[in-house]
């Protein structure tokens, strides 16, 4: 599997409702030993949130707060997504993915420091 | 730098970091600092037993292998086949740096080997070998 | 003492490296066509010109990395690759119409055909990337460039009535003779020629071939600061003697000897032969650093080695790029299509694909991850978000107005 597989992907709900498209893919360092790199990184869970552009440009993080014309609505948007854990993960399709539970009781994910 | 915060042992909280943000599309820099292309996508493997449970990245994808599949369109099945031509082997995929030998991950991605010792420069090296390597003066220090 | 040495060479090269075909087309036809009616554009793109590249050097300098090499990091492949097409395409015009600009500029002191000498300019546009140092090729056609001050002194030299002159430029109007259509269209394309897209390019990866450092901040600003606007005076005055002396006599400009013919007619030979060692060396600097552009951008974009800080073993895609760019530009002006006529489209199409490289720039330059405590203040944001706007807007309105003035006619 490849992560460009997940990205964009349209995650919906157990119900079928649209919960959005995933963003990014958090990892954490808490797998196997792998190689002179230590702990490998695995799948933590996703971020999903509204089909927009601009998901990369880097307002999701803290620090990222200027220009104020980009800052402004971007962060907005992004106080929209959620974060999804693996284990709600319940089919992987070829272009969308399918999560247990409801989109309701999802919530925001923990945010990431900027340097 | 944010690559410091939480190593495992440090505070006693895991690193983490978005996939997207802070790994993908990155300069990688051999062990020498040379660049040695774009992590152009991960290959997630799933755990070792029974399947289940989170998978693990094993490796970064890299070169025109991993881009094309990328891109999509017309522009990545041309990658896709201009990699395929200058590939020997019957069922090339992307090339691939498994994760073991990434060194640090900070503004690019550093490795613990040397470039040559990797199988992306394929491309460079006939670039290197069939054109410039032939002009005079190529191999002529910068200074 | 050194120090200062060191600042005055560096603002007399930005100085001297500020024009190229581009600007010695745009101002001078405009200058025939509007007279003083365009001058505040020249101004606008001047400030923008100044905000971004200061930008840019400053993410050089604190980051190490050039902005092209940051844009897929934060574009995203496929974006970033969509930026890459018409960047390069654009940045190839460019690069054909300096090429043509070198041997137009030969043409006029040689009167052997510019055709001919393509072949010959081309080789040794490619030889100075090869074999001459960076810091060396940017210093000797920089200040060789200084020759266009010619203009400067050919302009006052022709006895302008000051008090009109700057009544004009600050009461622009559309001339009588002149649709509003056109004047937006040359407005465009004058834009264009003051904030082209590979100027920035080069720029950012000069820094890092350079090695700039976060002590070379101060020096950065300088150049840029003082060197563009004095550069821009100089792109005023290719447009003060067309408009003094060609706009009277109705007479309009398709060809490099129009352009120098208002300095010639007040400074006579010697005016010329300045003239003539000042478009050589604009057009054969604007042509390295064009060419160079096309490498820096593509391995920026896949990672590749590059640079001339290294030996071109050891980056042979990034020279690979570079000599095909060339050839392929060299053969675009050997079929004889109007090279004045490529300038044009180039300046239009720089205006249309401003955005992309100026959107990327001020994203980065506010990222704390890249730029360690150097982010943009309120100014720089201030400034670069007004000037995304307009760049925004000169982008939408350039290929409609194109189209509705056929290109200016």
């Amino acid at each position: 599997m490849r992560l460009s597989e997940l990205l964009h992907s349209r995650v919906v709900d157990a119900a079928g409702n649209d919960v959005g498209r995933v963003h990014d893919v958090r990892l954490v360092q808490d797998g196997p030993l792998v190689g002179t790199f230590g702990a490998a990184f695995r799948v933590e869970g996703l971020i999903v949130g509204p089909a927009i552009a601009g998901a990369r440009l880097g307002y999701r993080r803290s620090g990222m707060t200027g220009p104020f014309l980009l800052a402004a609505p971007l962060r907005r948007l992004h106080r929209r997504v959620k974060f999804v854990p693996w284990d709600r993960v319940a089919e992987l399709g070829r272009d969308t993915i399918s999560i247990s539970g409801s989109a309701d009781d999802l919530d925001e994910p923990e945010p990431l420091p900027t340097a | 730098m944010s690559e410091h915060v939480g190593r495992a042992g440090r505070a006693g909280r895991l690193r983490r970091l978005d996939a997207g943000l802070s790994l993908l599309d990155r300069q990688i820099l051999d062990r020498d600092g040379r660049l040695s292309g774009k992590v152009d996508d991960l290959e997630l493997t799933p755990p070792e037993g029974d399947g289940s449970g989170p998978p693990v990245v094993t490796a970064i994808l890299s070169g025109p292998g991993a881009l094309a599949r990328r891109l999509r369109g017309s522009v990545g099945a041309w990658l896709e086949s201009v990699h395929s031509r200058l590939h020997p082997s019957a069922e090339p995929g992307p090339a691939r740096i498994p994760f073991g030998v990434v060194k640090e991950i900070a503004a690019t991605v550093g490795l613990s080997v040397r470039k040559d010792d990797l199988e992306l420069s394929r491309f460079e090296d006939w670039t290197r070998d069939h054109i410039i390597g032939r002009i005079p003066g190529a191999r002529h220090a910068p200074e | 003492m050194k120090r200062f040495v060191a600042v005055t060479l560096g603002i007399l090269t930005a100085i001297g490296g500020f024009v190229d075909i581009g600007d010695l087309v745009a101002n001078a036809e405009v200058g025939a066509r509007f007279g003083f009616d365009l001058a505040w554009v020249v101004g606008v793109g001047v400030i923008g010109i100044c905000v971004f590249a200061e930008m840019a050097g400053r993410v050089a300098a604190v980051s190490t990395r050039p902005v092209f090499d940051l844009v897929r990091e934060r574009l995203g492949a496929r974006a970033a690759l969509a930026n890459l097409l018409a960047s390069s395409f654009v940045n190839f015009l460019t690069l054909a119409a300096e090429v043509a600009g070198i041997a137009l500029a030969l043409e006029l002191a040689s009167s052997v055909s510019y055709l001919l000498w393509i072949p010959f300019t081309s080789l040794a546009v490619w030889l100075v990337i090869w074999r001459v140092r960076f810091e060396t090729m940017e210093r000797i056609f920089g200040l060789a460039g200084l020759s266009l001050v010619a203009f400067a002194v050919g302009f006052w030299r022709l006895g302008p009535d000051w008090g009109s002159v700057f009544h004009s430029v600050s009461h622009p109007v559309v001339p009588s003779g002149e649709g509003h259509a056109t004047y937006l269209f040359y407005a465009v394309s004058l834009f264009g020629a003051a904030m082209t897209p590979y100027e920035v390019f080069f720029f950012s990866s000069g820094a890092v071939e350079e090695r700039w450092t976060t002590d070379d901040l101060n020096v950065n600003r300088a150049n840029v600061l003082i060197g563009f606007p004095l550069g821009g005076i100089l792109s005023l005055s290719i447009m003060g003697t067309t408009a003094l002396v060609l706009l009277p006599r109705g007479i309009t400009v398709d060809n490099l000897a129009q352009v120098a013919l208002p300095t010639v007619l007040a400074l006579g030979k010697l005016g010329l032969a300045f003239l003539l060692i000042g478009f050589f060396a604009a057009t054969f600097g604007a042509a390295l650093e064009t060419a160079l552009s096309s490498g820096y951008i593509i391995s920026q974009f896949f990672g590749w080695q590059w640079g001339k800080m290294v030996r071109p073993v050891d980056a042979p895609r990034f020279h690979a790029v570079v000599l095909v760019s060339l050839v392929l530009g060299a053969m675009l002006v050997l079929t004889s299509v109007d090279p004045i006529k490529v300038t044009e489209y180039s300046l239009v199409l720089s205006a249309l694909a401003l955005p992309l490289t100026y959107f990327p720039i001020l994203v980065i330059a506010n990222d704390p991850d890249y730029m360690h405590g150097r982010t943009n203040g309120r100014v720089a944001n201030a400034l670069g978000s007004i000037f995304l706007i307009i760049v925004l807007v000169a982008s939408a309105a350039a290929i409609p107005l194109m189209i509705v003035t056929k290109a200016g006619q």
